[in-house]
C-alpha cells in the first residue's frame, strides 16, 4: 500500500473511532441484568416507542411539504431561491434549546399560531405533536437536502421527454421525477428520521412530558446517576442500529435495481 | 403540417428572434446551426417546453401556441435519447401508450410492432444502461413513433455515435422517413447530415433563421456571408464596386454577370462565395468557361481520408482552398508540393456575390 493510502486510511479510521469507541464501550459495558430490566421496563419501552413514532411522524409530514419544496429548488428558478435555500439549512446552525424556545414562541398557548392550533383541539405544549414539531424543525434539512439532490441526480429532459409523450405535469412527478429519486427520499427520510429521534434540547423545552427516550436518559442521569442511564441509552442504540441497517439495507437495494 | 409564425421566446440572455417555419407534411426539415444557436430551444419551443413572448405554433392545423407538451402530440429525440433508465426498453417505449390510457393487448401488440419495425425485438427487457448507442436511439424513436406524432423532433440525434454508426443510423433516418411518411424537423451542425437528409433546409445562428429552403437553393445561393460560412463554403472574398460599377476584389477582375444593387455599394460591401469544387488547378477548359484565371503558390496539402486538400495564396496575400480526389491528384502532370506556383482558375458555376450583411432571407 502506498504511503498515501496509508496516511488517508490512518486519518480517516481516527473519526470512526472516535464514533465506533464510545458507543462499543457503553454496549460492552452495560450490566446485563439493568438491561433486562430496563428491556421489562414499561417507562422505558413506552418513551423509546414514542421518540420512534413521534420522529416518524415528523418525517411523514416533512416528506409531504419538504419534496415538493426540494423538487422546487432543483428545477426551478425564482428569485429568493439561495434565501429559501438558507432557510432550509438554518436548523442546523442555531442551538437546538434556542429553537425550541423559537417554537414555543409560536405554537406555545398564550401565541396567536398556538392559540389558533388550539382552537381546532390541537396543543403543541407538552404533547406528541409539540415533539414531533420539535423534530421536525431540527430535522428537516436532511430530508429536502437530500431531495433536493435527488432530483439533481437525473437530466431534468427526461421529465420534458414525458411530458411530450402524453403525461401530465403530475404523471411526470410521480412516474419520472419521484421514481428516479426515491433512493435518495428514502435516504433523507432515514437521516430525517435519525437526526428526530436524536433530538434533545428543542423537545426539551417544547414537550419535557411526554418523555423521549433521550429526555428519559437525562432525566434519570440527573436522579439516579450514570448506572440507570445508561441500559436506556445502550436499548435505544441497539434499537436505532438494527432499524437503521434495515433501512438502509433497503435504500441500497432500490439503488441496485 | 407544422406552421410557426414570427415566434419569439426569451430565455435568460438568450432570445429566439421571430422565427417563422412552415414544414409539409410528410415533408424531413433540417435546422442547420452552429453550437449556441438556439436549434434545440427551437425545438423544445415547438414542443410546449418554453412560453412564447410573441407569435403562434400551428400543428396539423390547430393553434398549439398554449397547448401543454402532452397536448400537441410530437415526439421528441434527444442528442443523448433520454431513455427513461428505470424502466425497460419494452416500458419505455410503451411509456407513451399508458399515459395516453392505452390499456394491456394493445400497448403489447403496438410496442412489438414498433419493435420488430425498428428491429429491436431481441432488446425489450433490457435496460436503457446496457444499450450501444444505435441501439438507444432506435428505441428513443420507437418510444416517439408509436404512439403516431404529428411531427418528429430530432435533436441532433445522431452527433453521440461513432461515424459508422452515424452514417448507417442516417440512411436508417430516412428510411424510416420514407416507409412511414412522418413529418420530421431534425437539428443539426452536422452539413452532411443536413444535406444527406433534409426535403427543406433552414440556417440558423444566434436565434434567428437566416435563410431557408430547398437545400440545392440554400447551397448555390446563399443569403448573406454568415450563411455561407454556416454552409461551409470554403472561400469567401470580399469585394467592392469600383469605378464605372466594377467588381473590385483582391484577385483582380471576376468575370460574373451581376447588376449591382445598393446592398453592394454599402460600406461593409459584398462577398464572393467560391465552392472549393470551383477552384481547379491546372485548368482544362476554355478561358470563356472561367471567371478568372491566374497563377497561384500551393502554401499547404493537407490529407483526408478521400481527398487531398490544397492551400493556395495569390500575390494580392488572398487565400483561396481547394479539393482534389486522390485519383486527380494522382493524375496531375506536375507533381503537388509547397511553394510550387501552379495555374488555378475559378469557374463560373457556383461562384455567387452575397452582401456581408445577414438580412433573412427565403425561397420558399
Amino acid at each position: 500500500m502506498s504511503n498515501f493510502k496509508v496516511v488517508m486510511w490512518g486519518l480517516g479510521a481516527v473519526l470512526l473511532l472516535i464514533v465506533v469507541v464510545p458507543l462499543l464501550r457503553m454496549i460492552l459495558a452495560a450490566d446485563p441484568t439493568v438491561l433486562k430490566a430496563a428491556v421489562t421496563d414499561s417507562e422505558v419501552i413506552g418513551s423509546i416507542l414514542l421518540t420512534l413514532r413521534c420522529a416518524l411522524w415528523a418525517t411523514l409530514v416533512c416528506a409531504l411539504f419538504g419534496i415538493p419544496l426540494a423538487y422546487m429548488l432543483a428545477r426551478w428558478h425564482f428569485p429568493g431561491k439561495g434565501l429559501v435555500q438558507g432557510v432550509i439549512d438554518l436548523p442546523v446552525m442555531i442551538p437546538h434549546t434556542a429553537a425550541g424556545i423559537a417554537l414555543l414562541m409560536v405554537y406555545g398557548r398564550a401565541f396567536l399560531v398556538g392559540k389558533a392550533f388550539a382552537s381546532i383541539g390541537l396543543s403543541f405544549v407538552g404533547t406528541e405533536a409539540g415533539i414531533s414539531l420539535a423534530m421536525a424543525f431540527v430535522s428537516l434539512p436532511f430530508l429536502v437536502n437530500a431531495a433536493r439532490e435527488g432530483f439533481l441526480s437525473f437530466d431534468p429532459r427526461l421529465e420534458r421527454v414525458a411530458r411530450t409523450l402524453g403525461a401530465s405535469p403530475w404523471k411526470a412527478f410521480f412516474r419520472v421525477s419521484m421514481s428516479l429519486s426515491w433512493r435518495s427520499i428514502l435516504s433523507g427520510g432515514i437521516m430525517m428520521w435519525a437526526r428526530g429521534i436524536s433530538e434533545f434540547g428543542a423537545v426539551i423545552v417544547l414537550a419535557y412530558h411526554p418523555m423521549t427516550a433521550p429526555v428519559l436518559i437525562w432525566e434519570r442521569f440527573e436522579s439516579y446517576g450514570l448506572k440507570y442511564a445508561r441500559p436506556v441509552a445502550v436499548l435505544l442504540i441497539l434499537l436505532c442500529l438494527i432499524i437503521f441497517a434495515v433501512l438502509r439495507g433497503i435504500a441500497a437495494k432500490r439503488k441496485e435495481a | 403540417m407544422l406552421r410557426l409564425r414570427d415566434v419569439s421566446v426569451p430565455l435568460g440572455d438568450f432570445r429566439l428572434k421571430e422565427i417563422s417555419l412552415h414544414v409539409k407534411d410528410g415533408e424531413y426539415m433540417v435546422l442547420l446551426g452552429p453550437t449556441g444557436t438556439g436549434k434545440t430551444v427551437l425545438l423544445e419551443t415547438i414542443a410546449g417546453m418554453h412560453r412564447i413572448k410573441s407569435g403562434s405554433i400551428f400543428i396539423h392545423d390547430r393553434d398549439a401556441t398554449r397547448l401543454p407538451p402532452e397536448k400537441r402530440n410530437l415526439g421528441v429525440v434527444y442528442q443523448d435519447y433520454a431513455l427513461f433508465p428505470h424502466l425497460t426498453v419494452r416500458k419505455n417505449i410503451a411509456f407513451g401508450l399508458q399515459m395516453k390510457g392505452e390499456r394491456g393487448s394493445r400497448i403489447v401488440e403496438a410496442v412489438e410492432r414498433m419493435a420488430d419495425f425498428l428491429d429491436i425485438g431481441g432488446i425489450l427487457n433490457r435496460r436503457p444502461a446496457n444499450l450501444s448507442g444505435g441501439e438507444r436511439q432506435r428505441v428513443a424513436l420507437a418510444r416517439a413513433l408509436v404512439l403516431e406524432p404529428y411531427v418528429l423532433l430530432l435533436d441532433e440525434p445522431l452527433s453521440a455515435l461513432d461515424r459508422s454508426t452515424r452514417d448507417r443510423l442516417r440512411r436508417e433516418l430516412k428510411m424510416i422517413h420514407r416507409k412511414l411518411g412522418v413529418t420530421i424537423v431534425h437539428i443539426t451542425h452536422d452539413l452532411t447530415e443536413a444535406f444527406f437528409l433534409a426535403d427543406h433546409l433552414a440556417v440558423m445562428k444566434d436565434g434567428s433563421i437566416l435563410q431557408q429552403g430547398i437545400p440545392e437553393n440554400v447551397l448555390k445561393r446563399p443569403a448573406n456571408r454568415v450563411v455561407a460560412e454556416l454552409l461551409g463554403i470554403e472561400n469567401l472574398i470580399a469585394g467592392t464596386i469600383g469605378e464605372n460599377d466594377g467588381y473590385v476584389t483582391p484577385l483582380g477582375p471576376l468575370d460574373i454577370p451581376i447588376v449591382p444593387s445598393a446592398s453592394m455599394k454599402s460600406p461593409t460591401g459584398f462577398c464572393l462565395t467560391i465552392p472549393g469544387w470551383c477552384v481547379e488547378v491546372l485548368p482544362g477548359k476554355e478561358r470563356a468557361q472561367y471567371a478568372w484565371m491566374g497563377n497561384m503558390t500551393v502554401t499547404g496539402i493537407n490529407n483526408t481520408e478521400g481527398q487531398v486538400e490544397l492551400e493556395l495564396v495569390h500575390t494580392s496575400g488572398e487565400q483561396l482552398r481547394t479539393f482534389l480526389s486522390r485519383r486527380e491528384a494522382a493524375a496531375l502532370p506536375v507533381s503537388l508540393e509547397k511553394g510550387r506556383e501552379v495555374p488555378v482558375a475559378i469557374q463560373r458555376e457556383g461562384v455567387h456575390w452575397v452582401p456581408s450583411t445577414d438580412h433573412p432571407s427565403s425561397d420558399g
